[in-house]
C-alpha cells in the first residue's frame, strides 16, 4: 500500500516552514526561514507577515523537491490554525487554500500545541508521557486523558520563552539564532546567584513579574558592578526551570504518570532538559526531549498531526479553513490517540 | 504577476455609497477558474471590524472585483493593504503551482 503523505504548513510566530511527512513519522523534508530581529528588538505580527509572504513559496518548492514529491503524491494539506498571530497564520492559510483548490487535495486544520506534543512523541518514542510544552509564547504542562490533551497547569501572563526574549533585550543580546539559546551560553560563564522572584501558583506558573524587577533592576545591577550580564543570566535560568520543573512533578503526581515530554522552543535549552531529567530519574520515569530541528516551530509537525487527523477521518472544508489567535490545547478532539488506546484495549483482552 | 492577472485597476472615491469612504478595484485574471480559485481562497477571511470597514467581492468574467467601505480613510487604508498583500501572495501561488508549471 502507498504510504500517505501531508504537506504542513506553519507560520504561527517568526518561523515560516513547510514539511513533508509520511504516516509512520518519517520526514521527507521540513525547510524552514527564521525571522531574525536585531538585538533589543522583538519580531511584531506585520513585519513577521511580509517575511512570510517573502520565503513561503520559495520553501514549498525547496521541501518538494527535497522529498522528491510531486504534488499527485499529496494526501492532504495540513496548516496552523492557531494559537499565534493574526497576520503571520493568514500567510500559510491563504497558500494552502489555493494549493488546495489547485491541486484538488483536502485540507486539514492544525492545532499549532498539539503538534507539537505530536511531533514530540513520534520523534522519541515517548508513549504517554506528562508534556511540558515551552515556547515564546507557550507555556503549559499537558498530559492525556479521556480524548483530549488536559492542561493541568499554565502561565497567567507571559509564556516563559517571552520572558526570556524579552530578557535578552535588556541586555541586547542577539536573537540569531534565537535569544534563548545565546542567554543558554552566556549562563554558563554565570557564577553569582541573584535572587529573583520565584513564582509558582498552585499549579500555575507567572513569569511577567520576574521580567519586570529584572527591567527595573538590571541595569543598575550591572553598572554597580554587583553582577556580569552572565550572572544575570544564569540566576534567570536557575529561577525560571525549577518553576517549570516543580508543576511538571505535580502534574506527574497527580496523573500517576513517570515520564516526561518537553516540546516547544525553550524546550532545546539543556540546562531545563538537565534540571527535568533530574527529577524524573528520583521518580524512576524517564525524560524524552529533543533538539531545535523538532522543538523549534516546523512544517513537519504540523504536517505530521494533520495526517493522523486525516488518516481518522478528520478533513477541515475550505469555507472553514480560518486561522484564529486563541485556540486552546483541549479545544482539540486528539481522535487518532483513542482509537490506538481502545485497540490495545482490545489486544490486552485477547491475552 | 503578468502571466494571471494581467491588469488591476484601481479607482478610488470618497463619494459617498453607504460609508464616506470607498475603493473599487479589479484583477482581471483572463480565466474564471483562477479568478475564482482567489475569490475562494479571501472570501474565508471576513473583515476584522465589520462595524468599521466592508468587502465585497464578485468574480465575473475572469475579473475579481473587489469593493471596500469603511467610515475613516485610515480604517480603509489598513484594510486595503492588507488585502492586497494576501491577494498578491493568493497570485503568485497560483502562477507557481497552478496548471502547467513545471515543479
Amino acid at each position: 500500500m502507498k504510504k500517505m503523505i501531508a504537506l504542513g504548513f506553519e507560520g504561527s510566530a517568526n518561523k515560516i516552514g513547510v514539511g513533508v511527512v509520511t504516516l509512520d513519522g518519517s520526514i521527507l523534508s521540513n525547510p524552514r526561514h527564521t525571522y531574525v530581529t536585531p538585538p533589543g528588538q522583538g519580531f511584531l505580527p506585520r513585519e513577521t507577515a511580509q517575511h512570510h509572504l517573502q520565503h513561503i513559496l520559495p520553501l514549498i518548492k525547496s521541501a518538494l523537491k527535497t522529498a522528491q514529491i510531486t504534488p499527485n503524491d499529496i494526501d492532504c494539506l495540513c496548516y496552523t490554525k492557531g494559537p499565534g498571530m493574526g497576520a503571520p497564520l493568514q500567510v500559510a492559510t491563504v497558500v494552502v487554500r489555493v494549493l488546495s483548490q489547485l491541486w484538488k487535495k483536502p485540507i486539514v486544520a492544525v492545532n499549532h500545541c498539539v503538534a507539537h506534543i505530536e511531533m514530540g512523541r513520534v520523534v522519541t518514542g515517548a508513549d504517554d508521557p506528562v508534556v511540558l510544552y515551552v515556547s515564546g509564547g507557550n507555556t503549559q504542562v499537558i498530559a492525556y486523558s479521556e480524548g483530549r490533551y488536559r492542561i493541568f497547569g499554565e502561565t497567567i501572563d507571559i509564556a516563559v520563552g517571552n520572558c526570556l526574549d524579552r530578557f535578552a533585550r535588556v541586555l541586547t543580546l542577539s536573537n540569531d539564532p534565537n535569544p534563548g539559546y545565546n542567554i543558554e551560553q552566556l549562563a554558563k560563564k554565570g557564577e553569582k546567584f541573584i535572587d529573583l522572584p520565584y513564582v509558582v501558583k498552585g499549579m500555575d506558573v507567572s513569569f511577567s513579574g520576574i521580567l519586570s524587577y529584572l527591567e527595573a533592576t538590571a541595569e543598575e545591577k550591572l553598572k554597580n558592578n554587583e553582577c556580569t550580564p552572565a550572572d544575570l543570566c544564569y540566576s534567570l535560568q536557575e529561577t525560571v526551570f525549577p518553576m517549570l520543573v516543580e508543576i511538571t512533578e505535580r502534574a506527574m503526581a497527580h496523573c500517576d504518570k513517570k515520564d516526561v515530554l518537553i516540546v516547544g522552543g525553550v524546550g532545546c535549552n539543556e540546562r531545563l532538559q538537565e534540571m527535568m531529567r533530574i527529577m524524573c530519574s528520583e521518580r524512576g520515569g524517564r525524560l524524552f526531549a529533543t533538539d531545535d530541528r523538532y522543538c523549534i516551530d516546523n512544517g513537519a509537525m504540523i504536517a505530521y498531526t494533520g495526517l493522523l487527523a486525516y488518516a481518522n477521518g478528520m478533513s477541515t472544508l475550505l469555507e472553514e479553513s480560518t486561522f484564529t489567535q486563541r485556540f486552546r490545547t483541549d479545544e482539540v478532539l486528539a481522535i487518532w490517540r483513542e482509537k490506538i488506546e481502545s485497540s490495545n484495549g482490545l489486544m490486552e483482552k485477547s491475552v | 504577476m503578468d502571466a494571471s492577472a494581467s491588469a488591476i485597476s484601481i479607482d478610488c472615491k470618497t463619494l459617498p455609497s453607504h460609508w464616506d469612504f470607498s475603493c473599487d478595484f479589479e484583477v482581471d485574471y483572463e480565466s474564471e477558474e483562477n479568478a475564482q480559485i482567489v475569490y475562494s481562497a479571501l472570501a474565508v477571511d471576513k473583515e476584522l471590524q465589520p462595524d468599521k470597514v466592508k468587502r465585497q467581492m464578485t468574480v465575473s468574467n475572469g475579473k475579481l472585483s473587489v469593493h471596500f467601505e469603511a467610515v475613516e480613510a485610515r480604517f480603509l487604508r489598513a484594510s486595503f493593504s492588507a488585502f492586497v498583500d494576501v491577494l498578491t501572495l493568493a497570485t503568485k501561488t497560483i502562477e507557481e503551482f497552478g496548471q502547467g508549471t513545471e515543479l
